[in-house]
């Protein structure tokens, strides 16, 4: 059983939550720094850049649609793949609806806007902990609004470095070695280890028309991974 | 680029980004989500995150993935790294040394 805890008032559950984004930075603004940086690479102006890291505020997805509007691929299979890498958002507001079902529209639109691996990931172990859902509300707000302010940073920072940045240096390198450091910690059973190798295989399949082998990627790993739980947890379970 | 088209697809990616976001908190707020889509929805970011790694590990040129010793070898030990460390700076740095040390070789 949880242990009860005695709620934190909203302004000390705020501070709570923005000294819990501190440890995330490691994290963050590396990230922050590539994403800007490949927007900046490949042409974008300032405001477009900047546009992604506020508006889309995604990093996995802004890379993605950054290489694919830089190859060339259609507007659509931009939008559409950018969108299935967030897909996984909908998991996450699924998740932490309950604890901010008393909260003012703006004040969940707001939380919906902020809503991030990072933040969703503290919070639910927060939730696990047994902590009131206003408490849990404002302690979100707190970690997930220091998490925005420091990805801004970060990612103007990547901005006005990206375009010095020579050729020669291959950063795309980079941006492959970050997605290591986001992949690894994923790889914790195996059908997210069986995701991964289909993804990967798929990714380097003859290219498909309008560059959609993202997108079938996803698709046919998440269908794998899908098929290869099915195998593996029914004997142990039943 | 045509910075009409490029506007248009930031502001459309972060029109759905929003929406997937508000999904489950706003706009269905007493809806909730089939399990089978949710354990689904789990397995598409190992997908992606290793669409994208692919293509720059195995360079594909003329529609074939190709063998690059260099970038190969700096990922797998990035891999290991990331697998000790769970550090993307560390991650990265010694990925990128690997690569650089590699290729003046």
């Amino acid at each position: 059983m949880a242990t009860p805890h005695l709620p934190l008032p909203p302004r000390l559950a705020f501070v709570a939550g923005a000294n819990a984004s501190l440890p995330l930075l490691m994290a963050i603004i590396p990230f922050g720094v590539v994403c800007g940086a490949s927007a900046a690479s490949i042409g974008l102006s300032f405001g477009q850049a900047w546009a992604l890291s506020w508006l889309v505020f995604a990093g996995s997805s802004q890379i993605v649609a950054t290489q694919l509007m830089a190859s060339g691929a259609p507007a659509w299979v931009t939008v559409l793949t950018g969108w299935v890498v967030n897909l996984r958002f909908m998991m996450y507001s699924a998740t932490l609806a309950p604890h901010f079902r008393q909260r003012s529209r703006p004040g969940r639109w707001l939380a919906a806007y902020l809503l991030t691996d990072q933040a969703f990931a503290v919070t639910l172990a927060r939730i696990v902990e047994g902590r009131e859902a206003r408490e849990t509300a404002w302690f979100y707000l707190g970690l997930a609004l220091s998490t925005w302010l420091f990805w801004q940073v970060a990612s103007i920072a990547g901005i006005m470095l990206g375009s010095f940045i020579p050729a020669r240096w291959s950063m795309d390198f980079i941006v492959a070695l970050t997605f290591i450091a986001l992949l690894v910690p994923l790889l914790n059973n195996r059908p997210m280890r069986g995701a991964a190798l289909v993804g990967g295989m798929v990714a380097l399949a003859p290219q498909l028309p309008f560059r959609l082998n993202l997108i079938s990627a996803a698709l046919a790993g998440a269908a794998i991974a899908m098929l290869l739980e099915k195998i593996w947890t029914r004997p142990s379970s039943g | 680029m045509d910075p009409t088209l490029v506007w248009l697809t930031i502001l459309a990616l972060a029109a759905t980004t929003f929406i997937t976001r508000l999904s489950f908190m706003g706009l269905l707020a007493h809806v909730e989500l089939p399990p089978l889509l949710q354990r689904a929805l789990a397995y598409v970011p190992p997908a992606i995150l290793a669409a994208i790694i692919a293509p720059q590990v195995f360079p594909v040129v003329q529609e074939l993935p190709t063998l690059d010793w260099p970038r190969l070898i700096a990922a797998l030990i990035a891999f290991a790294v990331a697998f000790r460390t769970r550090s993307t700076l560390a991650t990265v740095c010694v990925g990128m040394l690997v690569l650089w040390g590699l290729q003046a070789v």
